[in-house]
């Protein structure tokens, strides 16, 4: 009790959200009296991050910072224009494809909302559209980013919860390119209700081809990535490792835009971010001691079977926890508290683990754009100057898609399992 | 005025499914009995705490007040316990209990109990049975079949130095990346008892099974020194009895799942499985033996040297005895 | 005071960051070699797995003062900015008091888990594992050192400046998830 209210003051008086959840179990271990339990502490902040699969995480950041600085995100972005760049919301459509182009380079949603909210948001005002609808549909199409793989979350919850993470990878191929598809007809829809200009010509087959060649070192990040793992040569962790071998090549011979002063900014900046994350790992890993030793996982676990043991109302249930949770706490977070409630119950219903863990990753990527507590809403907000409740209500009929396509893939296994059973991931 | 003792062990909560699970079951349930409730056995399994090598040092804390302990997360706090790793000792599983119930398993549990100093030692669990190994590139049944071999092992040391003896490629890898790593390709085989294998379901991803039963890795099963010594002597000797019937129901369990569909009798049908004739064993012992003998003595002190001088001396007597006769 | 403490926030966290782009750099090759290792040379070398999982730990947790110098360690702004400014200082304030009180308890206790390791032994490396567990007490005493320079820089008013002001690199990077 006095645990919560701990944490839930500390996040509305706008304590970082790691060192609230780290006061939090602080609270909790002083509440169980002596100090060998204060003693717990410190293992837990070292244990909590002491695995190898985490090491994908900065990795995969420095491998698209570098990406992002040799110039490739523009390739991308000019590559998702002559495809749709000539429908009516052309630009929205290309913000949209052009997140699955960059999905393959980014483990992460905000470094999506980051950069297109600093390129293409500008952009698409500069051409006649509203700045909170432009926010809107770069927040939609961030997600795209860790649901396709590489996906840092993928990793941590493979990590954590023994699921393949190979697998996880092949399951969100599917669910990502399936949000980018809805989020488009969202697009096309609402396009005359919004008065989305209708951008340019349609470009020529020449252009496409050439457009496709200049952006062809960034299209084959992925193939690398996941040919790598599917192909026996490489750990997923070392895959991100590798990623970071293609990207300095391609800086450094190819476009040769790398310098090194740059790399070491990128390195400080990658262990910077990675600090950002790894400290709420840590601490949310005093707090979830706190809560085993308790026994609180199962009393939650327990009382959400007593609601219903139905298959479909559990993973309802789990979902909605999830998307509600996810409105005020980081995702990351929620991901180490809540996964070892709720994947219990997920195996209770016979989920496959793969299939459990994909709704998992979407269920967070989502909340990732619900206020008040969204990091990439934050993210967009602090690059733009819009007004985080403006891009909210432009986001909702985006949100609204996404989750009905969240409970469809949760619903369906066989959807959900459709990649990962080809590749023999499931079985 | 219950006593309440805290039990972290990192297996799945499933008595039937699990040794170190069925042990702490039995063990939970005679201490709750037999003391009329005063001492009451609180279960934390699946890692809900942390990591094995974390459980000991909660046990050494008094956050919790026991654990089931495997070799390999014992070897930083008591870097001895590597004598166990002796290779291709053991003729068979019954020699195994002779020597852990025996003069050796005394020799150890003091030792233990007298290098960490806060802790007391009840027994040693079985944790499933024998090593065996499997892989996809070729049926290995002769010492030369190991040539090349990439083989995953935990990062010990004693374990690498075996693998290497053998002629195999010694990888260490972290455990969620086995799976995916030998279906890939990027090992071609691990070693582990037969029912982590079946568990694993490495038979979906590894053509070759052979029965080396090189290893035998039992948990130790240890208790917060200051907690047993603040039981009544007649407490101290219901978890005395109580632990001894947690290590027969862990070896119990263990021979029943080896028996069934979980175990080795699952896997004769999805995998090809070798085992090894005395001549081959005895090729593999030779090649690896003095290997491993030399990297206790390079690494280890004189201590450890006597104490594999008795477990040598041990076994032996163990292998040569014969059931009732 | 605010200027002098600015600064040396600023000195200080230039050297750690440099510490942590080295540390970043021989986490990559650790890993790179752990995969040419397996592939071309065969030295069957154990310990860049376990090498690289202690880097990371170095890296990432010195790197959460870096964070603190650079006000990266966001939470919600939304009440924050309800209250009048006065009331909004004086919570920044607490906040950072109560932080500080955190990474004190890391620090403190951070300690004694290191020392810990003194008696628990790294097979692989033949060594103590003191050294890896040093990274807690260590990166704790940097996060107060740090915490207590920004809040005296600061004194809760880190909300109403430009908080990328003297950081061009801030605006390449958001907090990822
Ligand atoms: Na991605
Ligand atoms: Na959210």
């Amino acid at each position: 009790m006095i645990v919560g209210l701990t944490f839930v003051g500390l996040i509305i008086l706008g304590m970082p959200i790691g060192f609230a959840i780290g006061l939090a179990g602080l609270v909790g271990l002083i509440d169980m009296g002596g100090s060998q339990f204060l003693a717990v502490g410190p293992g837990k902040v070292f244990n909590g991050l002491n695995i190898f699969p985490f090491l994908a995480m900065p990795f995969f950041i420095l491998a698209g910072e570098i990406m992002n600085h040799i110039g490739i995100t523009d390739r991308l972005v000019k590559l998702a224009q002559v495809l749709v760049g000539h429908f009516r919301g052309g630009l929205a459509h290309t913000n949209m494809l052009a997140s699955v182009f960059f999905a393959g380079l980014t483990g992460s949603a905000t470094a999506d909302a980051a950069a297109f909210g600093r390129t293409l948001v500008p952009a698409m005002v500069k051409q006649g559209y509203k700045r909170d609808y432009a926010c809107a549909v770069t927040a939609a199409g961030s997600i795209i980013g860790p649901t396709i793989p590489p996906s840092g979350l993928m990793v941590v919850y493979g990590s954590l919860m023994g699921v393949s993470i190979g697998g996880l990878f092949a399951a969100g191929i599917l669910p990502g390119l399936v949000i980018c598809g809805i989020c488009m007809m969202v697009i096309a829809l609402g396009a005359k209700r919004n008065k989305l200009p209708k951008s340019e010509e349609s470009a020529g087959f020449k252009e496409i081809i050439d457009t496709f060649i200049s952006s062809f070192t960034a299209l084959m990040m992925p193939i690398i990535i996941l040919g790598g793992i599917l192909g026996g040569i490489v750990t997923p962790t070392e895959a991100a490792s590798i990623a970071v071998a293609y990207a300095l090549f391609i800086g450094t011979f190819v476009y040769r835009t790398l310098s090194f002063g740059a790399l070491y900014r990128m390195l400080v900046s990658t262990a910077r971010i990675t600090g950002v994350i790894f400290v709420i790992i840590a601490f949310a890993g005093i707090l979830g001691w706190w809560m085993s030793f308790e026994r609180i996982p199962q009393a939650i676990a327990e009382s959400i079977l007593v609601i219903s043991d139905n298959r479909y109302a559990v993973i309802a249930i789990i979902i909605g926890t999830l998307l509600v949770v996810g409105m005020v706490m980081d995702i990351t977070a929620i991901l180490i508290i809540l996964a070892p409630v709720l994947v219990p119950l997920t195996e209770q219903i016979g989920l496959d683990p793969i299939h459990a863990g994909i709704v998992f990753v979407v269920a967070l990527n989502i909340s990732l754009m619900t206020p008040p507590v969204g990091a990439c809403l934050f993210v967009l907000s602090s690059v733009t100057g819009e007004k985080l409740e403006r891009i909210a209500v432009k986001l909702m009929p985006f949100l609204l898609a996404e989750v009905a396509i969240l409970f469809i893939f949760a619903f369906w296994s066989d959807a959900a399992l459709f990649l990962p059973r080809l590749f023999g991931f499931a079985s | 005025d219950g006593k309440v003792l805290k039990f972290g062990h990192d297996n799945k909560a499933d008595p039937f499914e699990n040794p170190a699970h069925a042990c702490t079951a039995v063990f939970s349930n005679i201490v709750g009995a037999d003391t009329n409730g005063k001492v009451k056995v609180e279960v934390f399994p699946s890692n809900q705490l942390g990591s094995a090598a974390e459980h000991v040092q909660m046990v050494r804390d008094g956050v919790i007040q026991a654990t089931l302990t495997s070799t390999g997360a014992l070897a930083s706090y008591y870097p001895r316990i590597d004598v166990l790793n002796l290779p291709f000792a053991f003729g068979s599983n019954a020699a195994t209990y002779n020597v852990f119930d025996g003069e050796f398993g005394k020799t150890l549990a003091d030792d233990i109990e007298a290098s960490l100093g806060d802790v007391v030692v009840l027994g040693f669990p079985d944790t499933g049975g024998f090593f065996a190994v499997t892989n996809s590139k070729r049926k290995i049944a002769d010492l030369k079949d190991f040539d090349g071999v990439r083989i995953r092992t935990m990062t010990l040391p004693s374990h690498q130095a075996i693998i290497n003896a053998l002629g195999a490629e010694a990888y260490p890898l972290s455990w969620g990346e086995v799976y995916s790593g030998l279906q890939t390709g990027v090992i071609d085989g691990q070693m582990n008892p037969v029912p982590i294998i079946s568990f694993a379901k490495f038979s979906e991803v590894q053509k070759y099974m052979t029965l080396t039963n090189h290893l035998f890795s039992p948990y130790t099963f240890m208790v917060n020194r200051a907690f047993y010594e603040g039981l009544s002597d007649q407490q101290q000797a219901t978890l005395r009895y109580a632990a001894q019937s947690c290590v027969a129901a862990s070896r119990g369990l263990s021979r029943i799942i080896e028996a069934s569909d979980r175990g080795l009798a699952g896997l004769m049908d999805k995998i090809e499985v070798t085992a090894l004739s005395d001549d081959q064993r005895k090729a593999m012992a030779g090649a690896t033996q003095p290997a491993f003998e030399k990297h206790i003595k390079e690494n280890q002190d004189a201590k450890a040297g006597e104490l594999l001088t008795l477990f040598k001396s041990e076994v032996k007597k163990a292998n040569d005895a014969s059931y009732i006769d | 005071m605010k200027d002098w403490t600015g600064h040396l926030s600023r000195r200080t966290n230039q050297a750690v960051e440099a510490i942590v782009a080295i540390l970043m750099a021989a986490l990559v090759l650790d890993v790179w070699l752990g995969v040419v290792d397996r592939y071309f040379f065969h030295w069957q070398l154990p310990w860049p797995e376990v090498l690289a999982r202690y880097l990371m730990i170095w890296a990432a947790m010195l790197a959460v003062s870096c964070g603190i110098a650079h006000r990266e360690h966001i939470g919600l702004t939304t009440f924050v900015f309800m209250m009048p400014l006065k009331l909004r200082r004086l919570v920044l304030i607490i906040m950072d008091l109560l932080a500080l009180a955190l990474f004190a308890y890391l620090f403190w206790f951070g300690l004694g888990f290191a020392q810990s390791g003194a008696n628990r032994f790294a097979m692989i490396f033949g060594a103590s594992l003191r050294p890896f567990y040093a990274a807690i007490p260590v990166a704790a005493a940097l996060a107060c050192f740090q915490l207590m320079l920004v809040l005296i820089r600061d004194l809760g008013e880190q909300l109403e400046l430009d908080p990328d002001q003297d950081d061009p690199q801030a605006q390449t990077t958001g907090p990822a998830q």
